[in-house]
């Protein structure tokens, strides 16, 4: 345990999203970040027990997420928690709510859908929560939640 | 629920009520006809891609109850072809129709039409997506052979046979067949195989299924027989193909010893999995499946376009009022 050292810089304000699959993280914080924000990306960190698969952590300064990002992050990292930051403490922590459905986020994976062709935005209902699998409102094909191209 | 403006896009919407309110009306509908149910309506059969069993089918059964049909079957010369949006056609449509079957080649395209369509929609296929009057017609032919199917006295034992993992009519089918008391055989050749998510659907509503890839042995097993169709594109190995399809034929010599009441179905058009010396035999039921349409399209759009009772049964036409009145 001496050996411990923070391994992502702390945020005094912010939000900070931990536990996330790390094939997944890189692909969130260009979802939640944009140019000006600082953001600090850690990603395969171990925990002392090194026999567990590594996880990634996203920490961005003085911002607190939208319903929309929450559900783009919740697509693809149902697993993820939230934790809010303000003057470098936890003021609230919790698993991210996935909800029922998704709507504008993502693109549908069936190129012959309708929302791949028409004027319309997709929709895809949780059909199961773990592993996350969505339907399409409107092909009704089934789709791993991690597949699917992030708007 | 209430059928009058409801749109049939997907069997998922359909419950198991709703299934029994639509044969007993087809049923109903070809013991009386009703020349005049659906005088002044229009229907406007949208078809973006041809298929004249289907559009054929929903004009006749809209013309024998007196309705009215326009629309076009190839949308090469209409506007979408000019760049227009399905939902702006949809729109346009929409204001000269009573009800909108449509056929389009895109999968979801019937859903994007039922949100922004002011009168109910039809879906008479989606891609490879849903055909839900495919799915009432089979299971209208289903019950008026075995009417076990609706009162669950005895199990009906059917068998899918053919391309079970591609198969929308198949899919289809199997989700209503699952809401009534029946045993399902899947016959596949090995890679086309029933996805695993409509075996859960099954056994979700309690009813088991058994696989035999054996043809041979499951038309001696079985009440129906639903045959669907081989396609040559599922196979990377046209030899295997060639094989494979040689072993899901059936002639007239496979149906000895099947059961007295056994008959087969078929979606149509069927291409070489039954020889035609099948067609002479009293298990062959297809064509009489085909005509299955016409009843239970008309059923459909009786009760979309407010002709029933929630229960399905037949509003008086203003002429049978009439005669009320008089006598
Ligand atoms: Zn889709």
């Amino acid at each position: 345990m001496s050996h411990r050292v923070r391994q992502v810089e702390a945020i005094a304000n912010g939000t900070v999203i931990d536990h996330l699959p790390p094939s997944t993280t890189l692909k969130i914080a260009s979802v939640l970040a944009d140019h000006s924000d600082q953001v600090f990306i850690g990603n395969n960190l171990k925990s002392s027990d090194t026999s567990k698969p590594g996880k990634g952590v996203i920490k961005i300064a003085n911002k607190e997420l939208s319903t929309n990002v929450l559900s783009r992050i919740a697509l693809l990292a149902p697993e993820a928690t939230i934790n809010i930051i303000r003057d470098y403490k936890v003021t609230a922590k919790g698993p991210i709510s996935v909800p029922r459905s998704f709507t504008g986020i993502a693109l549908c994976g069936n190129h012959n859908c309708i929302t791949n062709h028409d004027e319309c935005t997709t929709r895809f209902h949780v059909i199961n929560p773990k592993p996350l699998t969505v339907c399409c409102a409107y092909c009704e094909r089934n789709f791993p939640a991690d597949e699917l191209t992030i708007l | 629920m209430s059928f009058s403006g409801r749109h049939i896009v997907s069997i998922k919407d359909l419950s198991r009520e709703d299934l029994i309110v639509i044969l007993r009306l087809a049923q109903q509908l070809e013991a009386e006809p009703q020349p005049d149910l659906l005088a002044g309506t229009v229907m406007g059969t949208l078809f973006f891609e041809p298929s004249t069993r289907t559009r054929l089918s929903f004009e006749s059964a809209m013309q024998k109850l007196g309705g009215s049909v326009i629309g076009f079957s190839d949308s090469s010369n209409t506007s979408a072809k000019k760049g227009e949006t399905l939902a702006d056609t949809i729109r346009m449509v929409n204001a000269y129709t009573d009800v909108i079957v449509m056929r389009h080649p895109q999968e979801g395209a019937a859903r994007l039409a039922s949100e922004v369509a002011t009168c109910p929609v039809i879906n008479g296929g989606d891609g490879a997506n849903q055909h839900p009057t495919q799915t009432c017609l089979d299971l209208y032919t289903i019950s008026k052979l075995f009417p076990q199917l609706l009162d669950g006295s005895a199990p009906l034992r059917v068998c899918f046979a053919g391309d079970l993992r591609y198969g929308r009519t198949v899919h289809s089918l199997l989700n209503a067949l699952t809401h009534f008391h029946t045993e399902l055989l899947c016959c596949a050749p090995r890679g086309l195989e029933m996805p695993s998510r409509y075996i859960e659907l099954a056994e979700s509503r309690g009813i088991r299924v058994e696989h035999n890839a054996d043809l041979q042995e499951c038309v001696h097993d079985c009440d129906i027989l639903y045959m669907t169709r081989l396609q040559e594109e599922r196979f990377p190995d046209p030899v295997e193909f060639h094989h494979i399809k040689a072993s899901y034929r059936l002639d007239a010599q496979a149906l000895e010893g099947a059961r007295d009441h056994l008959r087969i179905l078929h979606p149509l058009p069927r291409v070489n999995e039954i020889a035609t010396d099948v067609d002479m035999t009293k298990h062959a039921h297809y064509f009489e499946q085909a005509a299955n349409g016409i009843p239970v399209r008309q059923a459909l759009l009786s009760l979309i376009l407010g002709k029933c009772t929630p229960e399905g049964t037949l509003l008086k036409t203003t002429a049978e009022k009439g005669k009320g009145a008089s006598a």
